[in-house]
């Protein structure tokens, strides 16, 4: 009896553990945590600080910790809604699950390409700011009915399209490759 | 107004723990899935594969889905949600964006910005999330990417804010 329920529960994690691999589950998991996150700390207004539907951003908490952590050593004055550590927390979780998986692998490029992905980090910052956050953030104030997002999402999908003629079209160039 | 559960000095204590704990989930989430916004829509266009594709849509139907819960728990801290519904101007600024324009500009800005973010992630081979998690995969190349990110935002608050209001401004586009 007792064998079988534990034969009962490991199909049972076998069964979680499958639906973690699939992209719609971090979907629905993000957007539920973002409003908690919101309802905990209470964004907006006179709350803890942050603007509303701040529950996740890749780029706006990214530029908040660099923004803190300037601010903090060379007493400059860049805007920081919060002080977050997404960014620290999504590597290491990142980095566990890799190990876990055994798929941790260092990658090496050459010097140009690592000059290629700064300038192309800086650029997509800028214009993730432009737009006021990452695709994520995008989404998630589309959740909270933002319209100006909705326009950001319909620009993002326009800039995928151009991208993907171009990769379509020199998808030989090693730098256009993913495993350049 | 809009103070949480938490009172807002323990609050403000607290979010670098909350927002750390929730990225290591969704850090570990993924790269477990691969999930990409980007590469969502670059599946679709090239390959026909709408399983990134899904993981998106899935993000945006249930961020409305968990801010309605929340609004309906407790309306008063989901402040304002339906966002363009009840402000007088539907494309408000968010806070950190550039100050002192009118209505369109704020649409061409998202349009720009939207383009620019879709081409180049599309180009790198991933959306700044999957930039992270590939960062952390051992990829040398988005530890690159990363850095350039922070440094994006220091030159974007120091330098490129002022200089794209002046040009709006100058190009008719200034608030009022």
């Amino acid at each position: 009896m007792a064998h079988e329920n534990g034969q009962e529960r490991t199909t049972i994690l076998k069964k979680v553990a499958k639906a973690t691999k699939v992209p719609a589950f971090l979907g629905i998991c993000i957007g539920i945590t973002a409003g908690l996150i919101q309802a905990l700390i209470g964004f907006g207004g006179d709350g803890a600080g942050g603007p509303v539907a701040y529950g996740f951003c890749v780029a706006c908490h990214t530029r908040d910790m660099t923004n803190t952590l300037v601010n903090a050593f060379f007493g400059a004055a860049l805007f920081a809604a919060l002080p977050v550590l997404t960014l620290v927390g999504l590597y290491i979780g990142g980095r566990g699950s890799a190990h876990q998986q055994k798929e941790f692998r260092i990658k090496k490029s050459k010097w140009h390409v690592y000059l290629f992905y700064t300038l192309g980090g800086i650029g997509v910052m800028v214009f993730a700011l432009f737009l006021g956050g990452c695709p994520y953030r995008a989404a998630l104030r589309v959740g909270y009915g933002d319209l100006t997002a909705l326009i950001g999402i319909l620009g993002i999908i326009g800039g995928v399209a151009v991208g993907a003629v171009l990769i379509f079209k020199y998808l030989q160039n090693p730098v256009f490759r993913r495993d350049a | 107004m809009a103070e949480g559960w938490i009172p807002g000095d323990i609050a403000l204590i607290l979010v670098p723990v909350i927002t750390l704990g929730l990225g290591l989930l969704i850090g570990y989430l993924a790269q477990r899935s691969g999930f990409c916004s980007i590469g969502g829509f670059r599946d679709l266009f090239l390959f026909k594969q709408t399983r990134l594709f899904f993981g998106y849509m899935a993000l945006i139907a249930f961020s409305f889905i968990g801010y309605l819960i929340f609004w309906l728990i407790a309306p008063h801290i989901i402040d304002g949600f339906y966002w363009s519904a009840n402000q007088a101007n539907p494309f408000k600024p968010i806070p950190g964006s550039i100050p002192g324009l009118s209505v369109a500009s704020y649409v061409i800005l998202a349009l720009v910005g939207g383009f620019g973010m879709g081409f180049l992630g599309v180009i790198l081979g991933g959306c700044p999330l999957r930039q992270v998690v590939m960062a952390s995969e051992g990829n040398r190349k988005s530890i690159f990417f990363v850095l350039g990110m922070s440094i994006g935002a220091i030159i974007y608050h120091g330098f490129i804010l002022g200089l794209v209001q002046g040009w709006f401004i100058a190009a008719g586009l200034g608030a009022g």
